[in-house]
């Protein structure tokens, strides 16, 4: 079997092995990127609502899209010469009753005591931001600073520009084992080669988990499957990332094109058939008749579309960004439980600092894999 | 199929007939399409991520075999080597208040 | 939820035949098309079959059609239209748009035959209005009543460009060239000599340069291409069109196959991304079968064998229907099918070169790049005789499964693939057996190959499919194989009747050093 060298080895070419592969790139190192798909972002990459937020978010994760944000989006088309569709004009959380704007209130007081900048605001007020909203609708979280864009944009533009700065990137090629040699994890077999790097990152979403196995770590992830819409472009109509208490839909209109891309949930995710993911007879209509009575305006549009996919739950639903003390040499990078593509680019950076300067520049002490120990 | 990302196709070279339209739903040009392939955007499916060429209205029934025609050209293999894309539905597009009504009442 | 024993999701050939055979074992079948009238592309083809007389040989897929929604609808089968299958999902089910609602149904089995969408070829200005699809000019003229245009030029010699070709000249249009950037005409020889008589040109080995006008199609240029596909300099000719027709193959319509996770394979002989199915069109998907254009792009004759196949399997496998008895029926339909894919257009045959037919005669090079078999070259062929008296001359020069004109004779005059040849074999005419001028031989070629010739008194029967028909009396000019004129010709018979099931039967009279020319017939203008 060839052997192939590099600075970092990265196993996934999902958008956070492309971000990683870039930064990394970008400093001078060299790595390459093992997809086990023909095609680059075939996982959650391409599979989710395309939502840049900061609102609804775990504080433990809360920096991450912030520094995101406010220091990576607003460049991020510039820096990859591509568009990436990012518009930041705010995210709205909708609440139809009494019961649901009380969460919303719960996660809106979290979310201003980690510093940012949230409200409630009323169902007029709604309205006022977005006139396409239904009547029903009585109150909602707002958040001017959060946005979306195009995650398939953005997976291929990290993987585009990382090429182009010299990453190495091997598809269709499935990786089997992660193995150490004296102690430190600097080796990964794939069915058609072996690869050899100063540092592993493990970024491979639902397949992590065995991989993680192959040197003796366990993440708690499980499979969800998660179903994805998207409509006929249609002219602008507004520019806001949608949610709403209930978590009936989730989604936004694409900036540039016109498409509305949702996200869809039957309520069945995690009792979803194992096998090749499918996109239920059943979940795309139900999504339709929800996000009717939040936007009546819609009901002309046209479904193109519909996809499905598993993503990577974990137990506490965020992510592992960890080196551990029994792995040296490997970085974990998992368990992203389908709101990773808004701190991607975070991410991506953080993974590269890990990666070549041993630490990352934000305190990600919380996100260990250590913390899953038995209670 | 293992797939060596490094490897140079070659560069972009502009041809005379890059202005054609071979997307009509998304308006797509052919030299969009080779420029993306010279970028890297190596398989259909990426080409339909990137480009948006063949995700439009008709999902591709026009312009699917032209676009794998291009791909193949640019990768000097033949088009029934590479990849098929994915088959999504619903396979004829379908108004958001149409699909929502899925759950009357069968009258047989 | 709704459950029956078999959907079907197309109306065309396939679907009907596979819903008649399930419905008449006993199954509960339901058939969905998203068309508002069935049979797919049947009700468009106002032209005769090939194939063979059990499996309606001879007969216009109009007809063919009628007769389908005749059986079904005796059978028992509902079969729903203006209803879109968008999507197959797990369990067998499928979701169904039907006006404003949609249907969720599922079934025990699932028979998808979604037939095939046209191709599209991109050159400069192929965006404007006015370049459309052969097919899509064929709903126009055969369904519609509407002439697509005045002048057309048609890319593409497959048999769909030349049947649709010359359908636009029965329906008055001018076809002012076929064009193929293959080096041979791809379709039936006879298919383009019907074409190359009246006059229309082939320009093999040429591609479409550009279609031009600003707001829709004025005009075509046409240019040679090298081995290398390039355009070779100077070679370029403009038509004045407002038409350009697009018969650049057929694709398999198999999306709904891969939603329902079948395996799937790109295979260049089935003309794309089909279902892996066994021999009774099963796919992977234990229960879910594919017939028709979706499993691989035939002839209607196939589509329909291959959906009686799938329908029976389906009943079989449910219980409907012993194995024995399906023993005994696919014993005859996969025998009938083999036949059909035998001779040089087969689906296997794709992509071989092949110089002589399968008797030794060697091919016409000139019907091949020029669509008509040159005057030199006609006579080596077996059907082509010359006897006393009146007698059929058999201008059929090409290896296809056909038979019709064998059964068509009273007297047993003509034979196809005598001693259980196969129905590809070439026809032979037997003097012995006394032809007596019938025509019903001529009538019932589908490829209007067929000519009685008198050589002494110089009398031509051809078959004739054009309106205004000709009077007795009438003088015109006589035409060529290639379309051009022979010589003045005099009709002297017009004969229609229910049993050449309206191809009419046009007698003339030309100078009798011209009877083994002439072989069509012009008003003189």
């Amino acid at each position: 079997m060839t052997e192939h060298n590099a600075d970092v080895v990265i196993i996934g070419g999902g958008i956070m092995g492309c971000a990683a592969a870039y930064y990394i790139a970008k400093r001078g190192a060299s790595v390459l990127v093992l997809e086990k798909e023909d095609s680059i972002g075939s996982g959650g990459s391409s599979r989710n609502g395309g939502g840049v937020r900061q609102s609804g978010r775990d504080p433990r994760e809360l920096p991450i899209a912030m520094h995101g944000i406010q220091h990576i989006w607003p460049t991020l088309a510039a820096e990859l010469d591509v568009d990436v569709e990012y518009c930041q004009k705010g995210n709205l959380r909708l609440g139809k009753t009494a019961a649901q704007l009380k969460i919303l209130e719960s996660l809106t007081q979290k979310a201003v005591s980690c510093g940012l900048d949230v409200r409630m605001i009323s169902g007029d007020e709604a309205r006022e931001i977005n006139p396409y909203l239904s009547r029903e609708v009585m109150g909602a979280s707002w958040c001017p600073t959060d946005g979306h864009a195009n995650p398939l944009l953005a997976t291929l533009g990290f993987y585009r520009k990382a090429r182009q700065l010299g990453a190495r990137f091997i598809s269709g090629e499935t990786v089997t084992a992660i193995e150490k040699i004296r102690g430190r994890a600097c080796r990964v077999r794939g069915a058609q080669g072996v690869y050899a790097g100063g540092t592993i990152i493990l970024a491979a979403g639902l397949g992590s988990r065995p991989l993680a196995w192959t040197v003796g770590l366990d993440v708690p992830l499980q499979p969800l499957l998660l179903e994805t819409l998207v409509t006929e472009a249609v002219d602008t109509m507004f520019p806001q990332m949608l949610g709403t208490a209930a978590a009936d839909f989730y989604g936004h209109q694409s900036v540039h094109h016109g498409s509305f891309v949702f996200g869809v949930t039957s309520g069945y995710e995690p009792y979803a058939r194992p096998g090749l993911p499918r996109s239920s007879a059943g979940a795309a209509a139900a999504a339709c008749r929800s996000i009717l009575t939040y936007f009546p305006a819609l009901e002309h549009i046209k479904i193109i579309r519909s996809w499905a996919g598993w993503i990577d739950d974990c137990a506490d639903h965020v992510p592992v960004l960890s080196f551990t003390d029994e792995v040296p040499g490997l970085i974990l990078a998992c368990g992203f439980s389908g709101h990773g593509f808004g701190i991607s680019p975070a991410v991506g950076r953080l993974l590269s600092e890990m990666a070549l300067d041993g630490r990352p520049a934000l305190d990600l002490s919380a996100l260990r894999q250590s913390r899953f120990a038995a209670k | 199929m293992l797939q060596d990302r490094t490897k140079n196709t070659g560069g972009f070279s502009p041809a005379p007939d890059d202005g054609l339209i071979i997307c009509r739903c998304e308006e797509i040009t052919k030299g969009e399409i080779r420029r993306a392939i010279q970028d890297g955007l190596l398989t259909l499916t990426e080409l339909r991520r990137f480009l948006r060429a063949g995700m439009g209205l008709c999902q591709g029934q026009t312009c699917g075999r032209l676009v794998k025609s291009i791909l193949a050209r640019e990768l000097g293999v033949p088009p029934a080597a590479l990849e098929p894309v994915v088959s999504r539905a619903p396979v004829r597009p379908v108004e958001m208040q149409v699909l929502a009504r899925d759950q009357e009442i069968d009258h047989d | 939820m709704q459950r029956c024993d078999l959907i079907v999701i197309g109306a065309g050939p396939a679907g009907l035949s596979a819903a008649v055979e399930a419905a008449r074992q006993g199954m509960r079948v339901t058939v969905y098309d998203e068309n508002a009238r069935p049979g797919g592309q049947l009700f468009k083809q106002i032209h005769k079959f090939f194939g063979s007389r059990e499996h309606k040989a001879k007969i216009r897929g109009i007809r063919i059609g009628e007769e389908l929604l005749q059986e079904a609808s005796a059978a028992g089968v509902q079969v729903e239209l203006d209803a879109v299958v968008t999507g197959i999902f797990a369990d067998k089910e499928v979701t169904v748009r039907q006006g404003e609602r949609m249907l969720r149904r599922k079934a025990d089995t699932l028979i998808i035959a979604t037939g095939a969408s046209e191709n599209m070829t991109s050159f400069e200005n192929w965006t404007l209005p006015g370049v459309i699809g052969a097919g899509a000019a064929q709903t126009m003229m055969n369904l519609h009543g509407v002439r697509p245009g005045e002048k057309i030029l048609m890319l593409g010699s497959g048999n769909v460009g030349l049947v649709v070709g010359f359908q636009l000249l029965q329906a008055g249009c001018q076809v002012v060239a076929v064009a193929d950037a293959l080096p041979g005409i791809g379709g039936y020889g006879v298919h383009a000599a019907k074409l190359a008589r009246c006059g229309v040109p082939f320009y093999t080995a040429h591609t479409i340069v550009r279609a031009e006008g600003v707001e829709r199609v004025t005009g075509a240029v046409i240019g040679a291409i090298d081995q290398n596909w390039h355009i070779v300099p100077d070679s370029e000719k403009h038509f004045d069109v407002d038409t350009i027709c697009l018969a650049v193959g057929l694709s398999p319509m198999s999306r709904l196959c891969g939603l329902a996770g079948c395996v799937m394979e790109d295979n260049p002989q089935k003309a794309g991304l089909v279902p892996v199915v066994d021999a009774l069109g099963e796919t992977s998907v234990p229960g879910i079968f594919a017939a028709g254009d979706v499993s691989g792009i035939e002839e209607a004759s196939s589509a329909m064998i291959e959906g009686r196949i799938a329908g029976l399997a389906a009943a079989h496998r449910m219980g409907f229907m012993a194995s024995s008895a399906l023993d005994a029926r696919l014993a005859e339909l996969t025998g009938a099918l083999a036949s059909l894919r035998a001779g040089m257009f087969a689906p296997g045959s794709k992509g071989k070169v092949f110089t002589h037919t399968a008797e030794g005669c060697a091919l016409s090079a000139s019907l091949l790049r020029r669509g008509f078999v040159a005057d030199e070259e006609i006579d080596r062929y077996p059907g082509v005789t010359r006897a006393r008296g009146v007698h059929p001359v058999l201008e059929c020069t090409q290896n296809i499964p056909c038979n019709p004109c064998a059964d068509a004779c009273p007297r047993q005059c003509i034979t196809v693939g005598a001693d259980g040849g196969t129905i590809t074999a070439l026809p032979v005419f037997d003097a012995a057996r006394g032809c007596t001028g019938c025509g019903l031989c001529v009538a019932a070629c589908s490829g209007q190959a067929i000519f009685l010739v008198d050589e002494e008194a110089g009398e031509i029967t051809l078959p004739y499919e054009f309106l205004p028909l000709p009077q007795k009396g009438e003088q015109g000019m006589a035409l060529g194989r290639d379309g051009q004129p022979v010589c003045p010709a005099e009709v002297v018979a017009v004969r229609t009747s229910a049993a050449f099931d309206k191809t009419n039967l046009l007698t003339i009279r030309v100078p009798a050093e011209y009877a083994g020319r002439a072989r069509f017939y012009r008003k003189e203008r």
